[in-house]
């Protein structure tokens, strides 16, 4: 056991804090505020994201047959923790090269490798998944959008909802039911300027563009943009999800965001005992929650398999958000109610959606008590 | 970063586990619980296991995964202050017994060789006399006495070397908890799956496997700070790893004991063997206010 990061690992961290500092303006807080679907952030993303590709930041753990430079696990997400510290300039574009790229590369055939994994490294595509249904969220397998083939192509009908940058989007990553059987599913690569295809903003408290309602009224979808086998969309899902899970390390802004209140109470004299006990205790739930992404990470570099310790990361890092944002609004209740910290703000927009997003934290409740515990559950997963 | 075992790493738990395992009550029910003995004592300092932080190409962070292996176990044995606090103390002779002040039970007291009284910045160490302490019967699974005079021959520790001894003090909570913890979880685990209610055992009910999981994600990620704070051995790991510890360990006993029903609250079930050390272990060191108030002056002073 090692838990210090390697001379590699440290100037990783100090080229992205370096490029950080360099390319983030002075107003991104306010730009950050307003959501990773928001216009400001998706525009400056796709500013943004060339440059990290060109200092070999974006894609970094791809393969070098698809522009990457075979990247260790650790350097993929050392930078995805920055950036979410950061407020994640990078905008919807984690979702590209976090899990969308990666599951075209297992699952693509060579023109659409060719095609889509350019486009991501250029880093000025958008792209939205298409999982959530009015019937089917966490159920995610009782989905009822349809594909039904006709020739060389599909018509797609139905409807999705909570759909992330949907607006934004170029692309999305899209399930459709090709089949009677309730796991068949089939996944396409559906340019989002198909005819067919309506987008309509839901308004929410997490920000601006983060949540769509996209109907599909007899969308054509060729063959050629279907992403593996016809009927075996689940194992393309599960690939898919497995990346997701832990995406997102979700306490590295609650801990700067825990910082920040707290620098906020000092300026005030208000950091009492009382407050320093309960500051304490949401930096130990981070800190937890941090350890064990870290561990699920070093398990990824070793190609080890998923033994349950994700799902109880995620759930460490459900509860994380939920102690900073409880901080937050105990002892600093002005920064979540005005704009006076931006940073916090951001933070409790985000932290609401950490135990919803990618599925319930219920969902990963389930998955420990089956895999870890051994108590032998009914869940697709 | 790498948060594997290393091979040693493995075969000195192991190791220490087949140790253990030659100890089992042959009447104690499924577990064979053993209650703490002299001779197991003697046994496991035989081993030279608790001199682990000593040796070459050891150090802190294989005490910690002893202890926590051992405090898993169905054993109630000292390790954790004689495993951690020998290269400070310089001297090896379980039990080591650390109190946090006088007049207040102690853990291994009744039988220590060696005792450790933290007196505000200082430590007293000293051997302690039958006159110095009044055994106290319990069902706490450790042995406990009442320390009532400071032994006539203790040294005073002061300095770097008296914050170290408290520091490893708070460690070795940490790492016993998440040991006692597991065991505690296990033990339930089991029970669960066993006992049918309602025509199918109580696992397969989502009330009880949701808290469950809970109090799993709680057990590892105690152990990783557990295991964290030895490596680093500072102030500000041990604080946490403490008070991380002994906020999740009001949850795990809780609901251990809700799942185990009215089995759980008896002598002959070993459940409270593991619960009630984890009890005691909730006030130790001042409890999870004095944590949060070591780590909050390490982070914003």
């Amino acid at each position: 056991m090692d838990f210090h990061w390697t001379a590699e690992q440290e100037a990783t961290r100090r080229k992205v804090r370096t490029f950080l500092d360099k390319h983030l303006p002075s107003d991104w807080d306010e730009i950050a505020a307003l959501g990773p679907g928001s216009e400001a952030v998706t525009g400056f993303s796709r500013r943004f994201c060339p440059r990290l590709d060109e200092e070999g930041l974006l894609v970094p753990h791809w393969p070098a047959e698809h522009g990457g430079a075979d990247a260790s696990a650790w350097e993929h997400f050392i930078i995805g923790e920055l950036m979410w510290e950061s407020g994640e300039p990078r905008g919807p574009q984690y979702y590209n090269v976090n899990w969308i790229g990666p599951t075209i590369m297992r699952f693509g055939t060579p023109e659409q490798k060719q095609y889509h994994l350019a486009r991501m490294r250029r880093g000025d595509v958008i792209w939205c998944q298409g999982f959530s249904e009015p019937s089917g969220g966490s159920d995610l397998a009782a989905l009822r959008t349809r594909a039904e083939r006709k020739g060389d192509s599909y018509h797609v009908n139905g409807s999705k909802i909570w759909t992330s940058y949907a607006r934004q989007a170029e692309f999305c990553l899209l399930l459709a039911r090709t089949g009677v059987e309730r796991r068949a599913i089939s996944v396409f690569l559906l340019p989002m300027d198909r005819a067919g295809i309506t987008v309509r903003p839901i308004s929410s408290v997490v920000g601006d563009g983060d949540l769509h309602e996209v109907f599909l009224d007899d969308v054509e979808v060729r063959d050629s943009e279907r992403l593996g086998a016809e009927g075996k969309g689940w194992e393309v899902v599960r690939y898919a999800l497995n990346f997701e899970r832990v995406g997102i390390p979700r306490y590295a802004l609650g801990l700067r965001t825990l910082h920040r209140a707290v620098a906020a109470l000092r300026r005030s004299g208000q950091f009492s005992e009382v407050a320093r006990n309960a500051a304490a205790v949401a930096y130990a739930a981070c800190e937890a929650a941090k350890l064990m992404v870290y561990e699920v990470v070093d398990g990824r570099s070793k190609d080890g398999p998923s033994t349950g310790t994700t799902s109880m990361a995620r759930y460490a890092i459900v509860m994380a958000e939920r102690q900073v944002a409880d901080f937050v609004l105990d002892w600093t209740p002005e920064l979540f109610a005005s704009n006076e910290d931006l940073m916090v703000a951001t933070h409790h927009k985000r932290a609401i959606a950490a135990g919803i997003a990618v599925g319930a934290a219920e969902i990963q409740l389930n998955l420990i008590a089956r895999d870890v515990l051994g108590l032998g559950i009914a869940c697709e997963s | 970063m790498n948060l594997d075992l290393t091979s040693e790493q493995r075969l000195l738990v192991t190791s220490v586990a087949a140790l253990l395992d030659r100890f089992r009550s042959p009447g104690g029910g499924a577990h064979g619980y053993v209650d703490y003995s002299p001779g197991l004592q003697a046994e496991l300092r035989k081993s030279g296991f608790l001199e682990v932080a000593s040796q070459a190409d050891c150090g802190l962070l294989e005490a910690a995964l002893l202890i926590e292996e051992i405090a898993s176990r169905p054993v109630s044995v000292e390790a954790a202050a004689t495993a951690l606090l020998t290269p400070l103390i310089g001297r090896c002779s379980p039990p080591t017994a650390l109190a946090w002040a006088l007049n207040r039970p102690v853990r291994y007291l009744s039988h220590a060789e060696v005792l450790c009284l933290i007196q505000d910045d200082d430590v007293l160490v000293g051997t302690p006399s039958p006159e110095d302490v009044t055994a106290i019967d319990g069902v706490v699974a450790y042995p406990l006495a009442v320390l009532r005079t400071v032994p006539r021959d203790a040294v005073r520790f002061t300095g770097a070397v008296a914050a170290a001894i408290r520091r490893r003090a708070r460690i070795g909570i940490a790492a016993e908890a998440a040991g006692l913890m597991r065991g505690a979880l296990q033990t339930t685990t089991q029970y669960v799956k066993e006992r049918r209610q309602f025509g199918q055992p109580l696992a397969h009910f989502q009330a009880i496997q949701h808290r469950l999981a809970e109090d799993a994600q709680l057990v590892h990620a105690c152990r990783l700070l557990a295991f964290r704070a030895a490596y680093e051995d500072d102030e500000r790991h041990a604080a946490l790893a403490c008070l991380y510890a002994q906020e999740a360990m009001r949850k795990l006993i809780y609901d251990c004991h809700q799942f185990s029903g009215a089995i759980g609250l008896t002598l002959e079930y070993p459940l409270h063997l593991w619960t009630y050390r984890l009890k005691f272990l909730q006030g130790e060191a001042g409890g999870r206010g004095r944590q949060a108030e070591l780590l909050a002056q390490q982070l914003w002073s």
